[in-house]
């Protein structure tokens, strides 16, 4: 079927698409665009792996799945499209995290190139180890809106994904999520975090409750009084909030006079915190504004419209108990896991940010905007993402033909620049950062941190957050030590012991290993009095990211800003760093190894 | 709670299909779009790879114009046909499995071949946003193209021949009110306080608040009190250089409060103030590009037929004239601030007030010369969003394909050889394409489609003669006219479905009327990787 095209293509390249093997991860967006081309081409034998399921939201542009699909397997269906057209070709469907032991080293060495189409850092991250770890050439691929980018990744000549460090994803102090919000991003955040509280997985980092050790509340007299309840650890002891829901059936009006009310008095009783703020106001359930008024009448959508509070809190009661019977629907000890295009959960996320907002003398936002925020989402459209898959096939060819040289990275603009290009290509390909703490021949990388304070808990954060590591082993160098193991409950006595008390020093080396990345780096400890948590150090003239950096990079190296709508926490607001990131398509957060606790949400979280 | 559960917003089916797009383009984007009708001339691989990206957002219909019969080769490259459509006819064919994608789409499949529908009825054409069309021989192309300009319908012409492709935009005159700038000027008319502005920045006393609402205060009113501050020893002026914005800024440093100690207390209003200096104090002004858009002539000798957009730039010359004060109307938008709700909520109401009441001028005014000329009216939604974009209004005055097409003397042919003398090896591809259709429109056929051989000559008659015509010598080498032979106008999948998202891209932009397409050539070389834009 593709004879006339054997007579485009010279001998070399057609012989070498004849025995190619090539691995797509991700089956989303682009992915579908890149399996299409993949096929008319005549690539003869293709992997494809992708965790996610189809949603409604993915039509507008996963051309291979249609209504009937939604909810199945995309690599599935899209296995089964591309076969509906071309049955001769081999095509392998993986329903999977490509981030598995199944997908070790020796799995990705059996292909020709790996193309990446997914849509966040982490899975980007282990890929492009993996193929590194492989050798073997990986084209990497990404759009937002109208913006799109693919690059080679070839160990040795050009960069790997992680020789610039990345913009800092941007994560906010716990006690201002917890206690002094003023931003409606903050809000939001709190809300997703309670959601997780009530109906999906417990984590200890995401509590909703007032904190109590807020250093800025300290020596606050009015909060030690009432602080008999208070523990050390700064929550106020109780109940999992969980528990405590469940036992009151999750009634709306007690879970709001809680949310809303006791813990806002409380949080008034900490004065320290109001000096110089703004208090605010606790609700009660019988008497909230907007109480009454007609709903205003509104054009265009929907959702586009700030509820009052009595909306809120009618929309807050329904969610919950939505949610609750979802929950009650599944096996023992499941949870829901929070999902921005899933109806009840977009509506309580924006209900519970706006109640909060509102005590706060924040400005509300509509059910929309709450949406972009929450779920980071990025405009993502048919068109650029078949650009970009047209662009990365092509490179595949190019590849295959040895022209290495000539896969240099190219960048989509959403239009044409002063010079005249709406593609803007490099004219070399990038040359490798020798001092990358990945691709580098020996990876090195220091760590600042102070050794007095920084727990082993926090050197695991460290390396997981600051090293995308998935499960880090440390050893330290000539010792032979293990100070943190990812065989579960190995090392976790020593969780809260400080480097210092493990006896590590200023100029201590660690030898850090992920076995499922197949990647080892040497750490090297510098003691900085001053750090309050911890720094990566490469080069001195690349700043790099720290988990207390907040202010996002405006400066976009591939792609601009996605607009509208900020991003603001850590799921994929990569899209204004160098690789622009599909929205939803391919891989979500990626299911981490069996021994990892899964986490959806992925704010950093600091305890200031 | 007894009075009635507010519905919490279902959102439509339709809403949740098109979220990722709408964030892009705006209900009114994608209302423009459900608007329109694109005819697709020769559902071509490249061709069927455009409809695609425009029927999967959800245009309002297609229409397929192709008298073509499937043949085997169409099947191998073209993603919308399959074994069984051999034979049968390509547009109905690739029709069916386009619809498949998106059930909202029309679609249409006509079966006479482009040159009997021009000359039988070529009132055909004028319902359509866009025409595209593919594979066609010069003459057809330069017929259709002086139709479709007389009749003021958009065209790109596309092509995509082995590792080759380009579109050309044929577009009279394109008008865009949201261009989506990178960097939009925020306009706070803090230079020109608007009255209610003026006397309610006047209320605060940043010396005498004490430190809670110290730290609540805008930071826009932070601004206008450093600047006016300022003035008091600099004769009223603005603040323009960096030296003198530089001193703007050390009197914010000075509002800041100490603590005993006298050390700055941390407050977020003035940290954003400060960022703020370079950016907020630029002075109120009418861009030159705007000027001339609002006195160039199509704005100022209205007639029955003039566009509303036109209509629109004519009331607003009226209004800068008059009411603005040589200022364009504000635009309404309040950037994020740390501030109290009430305070923010204020200011915000106020710049939106200010905005309606000029809108609403520009409006009346708009009124008045459709009353005047007696033409259609314009919503007043469309009058808010053309001043609420006032300041970044773009238009673009396309070119006639078939003028570029009659080389001879003109402007185009010395454009052209500017770009061979260099040597531009894009332009040699441009001349190729051409050469390319000169051959098509002679033999009814793709150079190299059936003798690679025996069509060298042929197609290297064709260059000769487009060279002669722009007075430029022949190629040095013969092996690019030996390279499109041997592509025998075969389509590479990867090159059109590339092409086709770029088409579609662009065809998008036309129709929502948002963000600047090409203008109006982009040419593509699939084999060394380039790109580049040329403007005929």
């Amino acid at each position: 079927m593709v004879a006339r095209v054997a007579g485009v293509f010279d001998e070399k390249l057609t012989e070498a698409i004849a025995n190619s093997k090539i691995l797509v991860v991700g089956a989303g967006g682009i992915g579908c665009e890149i399996l299409k081309n993949l096929v008319l081409t005549g690539f003869p034998y293709i992997e494809i792996i992708d965790l996610d399921t189809i949603d409604v939201s993915n039509l507008n542009r996963q051309f291979l799945f249609h209504k009937e699909h939604v909810g199945k397997s995309k690599a599935q269906v899209a296995k089964d499209s591309a076969l509906s057209f071309n049955p001769s070709v081999n095509i392998i469907a993986h329903h999977d995290s490509v981030i598995s032991n199944d997908y070790g080293v020796n799995y990705f060495k059996q292909f020709n190139m790996v193309m990446n189409a997914l849509d966040n850092r982490v899975a980007r991250n282990h890929v492009n180890r993996m193929c590194l770890a492989a050798n073997i050439p990986l084209i990497e691929t990404g759009t937002a809106g109208y913006a799109g980018q693919v690059e080679l990744i070839q160990k040795g000549q050009t960069q790997c994904y992680e020789c610039q460090p990345k913009a800092p994803q941007k994560s906010f102090p716990g006690c201002t999520i917890r206690n002094t919000p003023s931003e409606p991003i903050h809000c939001i955040v709190w809300a997703k975090h309670l959601f997780n509280q009530l109906f999906g997985e417990e984590d200890p980092d995401q509590d909703v409750s007032p904190d109590t050790a807020d250093p800025e509340a300290a020596g606050d007299a009015g909060a030690s009084a009432l602080r008999t309840e208070g523990t050390e650890a700064g929550n106020v002891e109780r109940k999992s909030t969980r528990a405590w829901a469940s036992e009151t059936n999750y009634d709306p009006e007690k879970l709001f006079s809680k949310l809303f009310g006791d813990d806002i008095r409380y949080l008034l009783s900490m004065e320290n915190l109001w000096k110089k703020r703004r208090p605010p106001t606790p609700l009660t359930w019988n008497n909230l504004p907007g109480k009454g008024n007609p709903t205003a009448q509104h054009s265009g959508l929907p959702d586009q419209r700030v509820w009052s509070m009595h909306e809120c809190a009618q929309v807050f009661g329904d969610s919950c108990k939505a949610l609750q019977a979802d929950l009650k629907n599944r096996p023992e000890g499941d949870h829901l896991v929070w999902d921005k295009d899933e109806k009840s959960a977009m509506d309580f996320v924006t209900a519970c940010a706006n109640i909060r907002a509102h005590i706060f003398n924040i400005p509300l936002k509509s059910r929309f905007e709450i949406k972009s925020m929450a779920g980071n989402i990025i405009p993502a459209i048919a068109t650029a993402n078949a650009i970009v898959a047209g662009l990365a096939v092509l490179r595949a060819q190019n590849l295959l033909k040895g022209e290495t040289r000539a896969c240099t990275s190219v960048y989509l603009r959403p239009k044409v620049n002063h010079r005249g290009q709406l593609f803007v290509p490099e004219k070399t390909l990038t040359a490798p950062n020798p001092k990358c703490y990945v691709c580098a021949s020996k990876p090195e990388v220091a760590l600042a941190c102070n050794l007095k304070q920084l727990t082993l808990k926090d050197l695991n954060a460290a390396f997981k957050d600051g090293l995308n590591m998935q499960a880090p082993d440390a050893v330290v160098e000539g010792k032979g030590l293990v100070v943190l193991s990812s065989e579960p409950g190995e090392t976790d006595h020593n969780n809260e012991k400080t480097l210092e008390e493990i006896g590590l020093n200023d100029g201590s080396a660690l030898v850090v290993d992920d076995f499922l990345q197949n990647y080892e780096v040497r750490v090297i400890l510098q003691q900085k009095d001053e750090e309050k948590s911890w720094r990566l150090v490469t080069d001195p003239d690349i700043p790099m990211p720290g988990p207390k950096e907040e202010k996002p990079a405006n400066g976009s190296n591939g792609a601009d800003e996605p607009k509208p709508g900020p991003s603001c926490s850590k799921e994929d607001s990569d899209s204004d760093m160098e690789i622009i990131e599909e929205d939803d398509t391919g891989e979500p957060a990626p299911k981490p190894p069996k021994r990892r606790k899964v986490g959806m949400n992925n704010e950093i979280v600091d305890l200031c | 709670m007894a009075s009635p559960s507010p519905k919490s917003p279902e959102q439509s089916e339709k809403n949740k299909q098109y979220d990722r797009q709408l964030r892009l383009w705006g209900d009114h984007g994608q209302a423009a779009l459900e608007n329109g009708h694109i005819c697709l001339i020769n559902a071509t691989a490249l061709g069927t790879e455009i409809l695609k990206s425009i029927v999967l957002p959800g245009v309002g219909a297609i229409t397929i114009v192709d008298h073509n019969i499937v043949a085997e080769e169409d099947i191998g490259s073209n993603f919308f046909l399959d074994c069984s459509s051999k034979g049968l006819n390509r547009g109905t064919e690739t029709l069916r499995l386009l619809l498949e994608l998106n059930p909202a789409v029309q679609g249409h499949a006509v079966q006479e071949p482009t040159e009997q529908i021009l000359q039988e009825n070529p009132d055909f054409f004028k319902s359509f946003s866009i025409v595209v069309a593919t594979s066609l021989g010069e003459k057809i192309i330069q017929d259709l193209a002086q139709h479709l300009w007389d009749i003021n319908v958009p065209f790109i012409l596309c092509r995509s021949v082995g590792f080759l492709g380009s579109f050309r935009i044929q577009i009279k005159e394109h008008a865009i009110i949201e261009t989506h700038p990178e960097n939009e000027q925020i306009g706070l008319r803090l230079d020109v306080p608007f009255p209610a502005l003026a006397q309610y920045l006047d209320t605060f006393d940043i010396d005498t608040l004490d430190l809670k609402d110290h730290g609540q205060i805008p930071w826009i009113v932070i601004l206008y009190k450093a600047v006016q501050k300022w003035q008091l020893s600099n004769q009223n002026r603005w603040p323009m250089s960096r030296k003198e914005k530089n001193e703007i800024k050390e009197i914010i440093q000075e509002f800041i409060r100490k603590d005993e100690n006298g050390i700055p207390i941390e407050e977020e209003n003035f940290e954003e103030a400060l960022r703020a200096v370079n950016t907020a104090l630029v002075p109120t002004f009418l861009p030159v590009k705007i000027q001339e858009l609002l006195y160039c002539s199509s704005a100022t000798n209205l007639t029955k037929d003039s566009l509303p957009f036109w209509i629109m730039c004519s009331a607003l010359r009226n209004f800068i004239e008059a009411e603005g004060k040589s200022k364009l109307p504000l635009r309404g938008v309040l950037p994020d601030m740390t501030s109290s709700t009430e305070h923010y909520v204020k200011l915000q109401s106020m710049y939106r007030t200010q905005a309606v009441m000029e809108a609403e001028i520009v409006y009346r005014k708009v009124q008045e010369i459709v009353a005047q000329l007696h033409c259609e009216s314009i919503s007043e939604t469309e009058v808010k969003l053309f001043c609420r974009h006032s300041h970044d209004l773009h238009l673009i005055k396309g070119s006639n394909i078939a003028m570029e097409y009659q080389l001879g003397s003109n402007s185009v042919a010395s454009y052209i050889a500017r770009y061979l003398e260099e040597p531009d090896v894009m332009m040699v591809h441009y001349i190729l394409l051409r050469a390319a259709e000169i051959f098509r429109s002679e033999h009814c056929r793709a150079p190299g489609e059936w003798e690679p051989e025996a069509d060298i000559a042929k197609l290297k008659t064709c260059v000769s003669r487009l060279l002669t015509d722009i007075s430029c010598s022949p190629f040095p080498k013969d092996d690019h006219i030996h390279e499109m032979c041997r592509y025998g106008g075969a389509e590479i999948h990867s090159v059109s479905a590339f092409l086709g998202g770029c088409i579609a891209q662009e065809a998008i932009k036309i129709v929502t009327k948002q963000y600047n397409p090409v203008n109006n050539t982009f040419i593509y070389d699939g084999a060394s990787t380039n790109t580049a834009t040329f403007t005929f």
